[in-house]
């Protein structure tokens, strides 16, 4: 009985799909170059009782939302104390240094699986510790010395996840954080913090480019890219990911300089580890060969096999220099990240 | 913090601007997801709502054996989103007052779809509330209805709802009591309000829910505005889903 992997496809039809995306260049099921990402439908700043939020549509029917809030409040007096002891040097009116990673709360909603099932977990870690990477967004969530923004990034997740969700969760919660926007401060230095009530003089959480300055910072995205055979692919649909020897989630953040750098690197654990191996031709009884073959005789003949006549669920690591090959094809100048960047930056609000 | 309603007295003006027989703005799309079998999203002034249904699929098994097998059970789920409120809030699964919408929702469908046509089956309607500023459970009724027409699921008609409430909570300033209809979060707060659902034209009412004490001799003209109210949004549904009906022809949509 093969393993429930939640994976419809036939060891054979593993095996075609496998062919296809290791021949150079990959055809893939879509016709997709291998670093194309499909068509999706975004639009930001949908909500008005939030602070900032998105909501993405992928083209196989995946979709989520985000909703950024932002709730004021007291640092805690032992925080107080540590920040006190600093005070001789730093008097700048910045929070530079002086945020907290715990003042940013991720909360994944997946229907049909509960809040601390090992998806939700799992992705969330991967998304606060990408938005944790770079101090610049906690350092943004401090007042003064006795007060902080608090925000809570909720991510919904409105359909089934189809395919491995990471890609879509963050690019939404991406867009809604470059939408999101906190009201101005007009209170000065240590006192109570108070804020202009006119939300036209809110200010945005990552500044917008201005002339001046056209370089500007950006939340982190976290792309997943899949190895198969020799070839690397972007944006993995379902039967892609069923045949990926390996997976990674790179999350890419532009720089000060304007270039991009990666912030974190995760392998996942494919899902193809799980899919059953077929039978090689001479120990199928099916096709006329003695049907008495031993446990130990099936598996010799499957390892002469090693997988290139009939599907095996792929084995081993990710080497160095495929990590590095990746790397380098998300932050290159003109690479995939900047592609992606630019091409959420023009989504109208 | 109470909320001064007095000066509808004066003008006949509530909060928002609207006399007292006046909808908010209603938007409505349908098929918003190609992942679910159906799917809307629903606006009635800032409460947004996505509905996303699923079925009609095989039973699951070890839910409940003795559930009726000669019909299609219809399941709900309401998912207020953390964002949703003014304060940033996670309602846990098992609140009380959200299975009792749940309940509320599935009981109002059980009598206008065809579920007799799909036995041993279910069909699963999934709310997300984006974002909530009053009528809750009648755009959750709303939003449903035009994913489950999304969906092809056969039913007998439109369950349209809408909320009434009325000005003066007390006996006194009998003749000056006026219905209110469709009302926001700040007006619920403050007014006895009732929720009702209506099918099949004027005066089939299908669900009504009343929460708060409201004076007896106001209740029937609460009642037949809020029909009143119905049959308006019956109609911007009825809009809706034939654009979107013609949109579907011209092949526009998938």
């Amino acid at each position: 009985m093969a393993p429930y992997t939640n994976i419809p496809l036939s060891p054979a039809e593993l095996s075609y799909l496998q062919t296809s995306l290791s021949a150079t260049p990959p055809i893939r099921p879509d016709g997709r170059s291998p670093t194309q990402f499909r068509p999706l439908v975004a639009e930001a700043d949908i909500l008005p009782s939030a602070n900032g939020s998105a909501r993405v549509c992928f083209s196989d029917g995946t979709e989520a939302v985000v909703g950024i809030k932002a709730e004021v409040e007291r640092t805690g007096r032992a925080d107080v104390f540590r920040e006190g002891e600093s005070e001789g040097e730093d008097v700048n009116a910045t929070g530079e240094g002086k945020g907290r990673n715990e003042w940013l709360e991720v909360a994944i909603d997946v229907p049909g699986l509960r809040d601390d099932d090992a998806l939700p977990v799992f992705l969330g870690a991967m998304l606060s510790e990408a938005l944790g990477a770079d101090g610049a967004l906690r350092d943004r969530l401090w007042i003064n010395a006795r007060f902080h923004w608090r925000l809570y990034v909720d991510i919904l997740l409105l359909s089934p996840p189809l395919s491995y969700p990471l890609p879509l969760l963050s690019l939404t919660t991406h867009l809604a954080l470059l939408n999101t926007r906190l009201p101005a401060l007009l209170s000065q230095g240590d006192e109570d913090p108070l804020f202009n009530d006119d939300w036209d003089a809110s200010t945005h959480l990552y500044p917008r480019p201005s002339k001046p300055s056209p370089a500007t910072q950006k939340p982190p995205i976290t792309l997943l890219v899949t190895t198969t055979g020799p070839n690397i692919l972007f944006d993995p649909s379902r039967d892609e990911l069923a045949v990926a020897e390996s997976v990674l989630a790179v999350s890419a953040a532009p720089t000060a300089s304007g270039s991009l750098s990666v912030v974190a690197i995760r392998s996942v654990d494919p899902p193809s580890r799980l899919t059953a191996a077929g039978v090689p031709r001479e120990i199928n009884s099916a096709s006329g060969a003695t049907a008495t073959a031993s446990a130990g005789e099936v598996l010799a003949a499957r390892e002469k096999d090693e997988g290139r006549g009939v599907w095996r669920a792929p084995r081993g690591g990710v080497g160095r220099k495929v990590v590095a090959e990746v790397v380098k094809m998300v932050v290159a100048k003109g690479g995939v990240g900047e592609e992606v960047l630019a091409g959420l930056e023009g989504v109208e609000t | 913090m109470p909320l001064d309603t007095s000066t509808y007295i004066l003008a006949h003006l509530r909060l928002d601007g609207r006399r007292w027989n006046e909808l908010r703005r209603l938007q409505a799309q349908m098929s918003t997801q190609a992942a679910a079998d159906g799917s809307s999203y629903f606006e009635m002034g800032n409460t947004k709502i996505i509905c996303t249904v699923a079925g009609p699929q095989e039973q699951k098994s070890g839910g409940g054996g003795r559930s009726q097998q000669d019909k299609a059970k219809i399941e709900v789920e309401v998912n207020f989103a953390g964002f949703s409120g003014m304060d940033r809030k996670k309602r846990a699964r098992s609140d009380k007052r959200t299975s009792e919408m749940q309940h509320t929702i599935a009981s109002a469908f059980e009598s206008t779809l065809l579920t007799h046509l799909f036995p041993h089956s279910t069909i699963t309607l999934n709310l997300h509330i984006l974002s909530q500023d009053g009528s809750l459970l009648a755009a959750c009724l709303n939003a449903a209805t035009l994913a489950l027409v999304d969906a092809g699921i056969p039913m007998t008609d439109y369950i349209s709802a809408t909320t009434v409430a009325t000005t003066a909570s007390y006996a006194d300033k009998e003749e000056e009591a006026d219905p209110l209809l469709d009302l926001n979060g700040l007006e619920e707060q403050e007014l006895p309000f009732l929720t009702i659902a209506s099918s099949g034209g004027e005066d089939r009412v299908c669900s009504l829910v009343l929460e708060t004490k409201v004076h007896m001799a106001r209740l029937e003209p609460m009642i037949s505005v809020g029909l009143d109210g119905c049959s308006q949004i019956r109609g911007i549904l009825d809009g809706v889903i034939r654009a979107h009906g013609r949109k579907v022809l011209e092949g526009k949509v998938g």
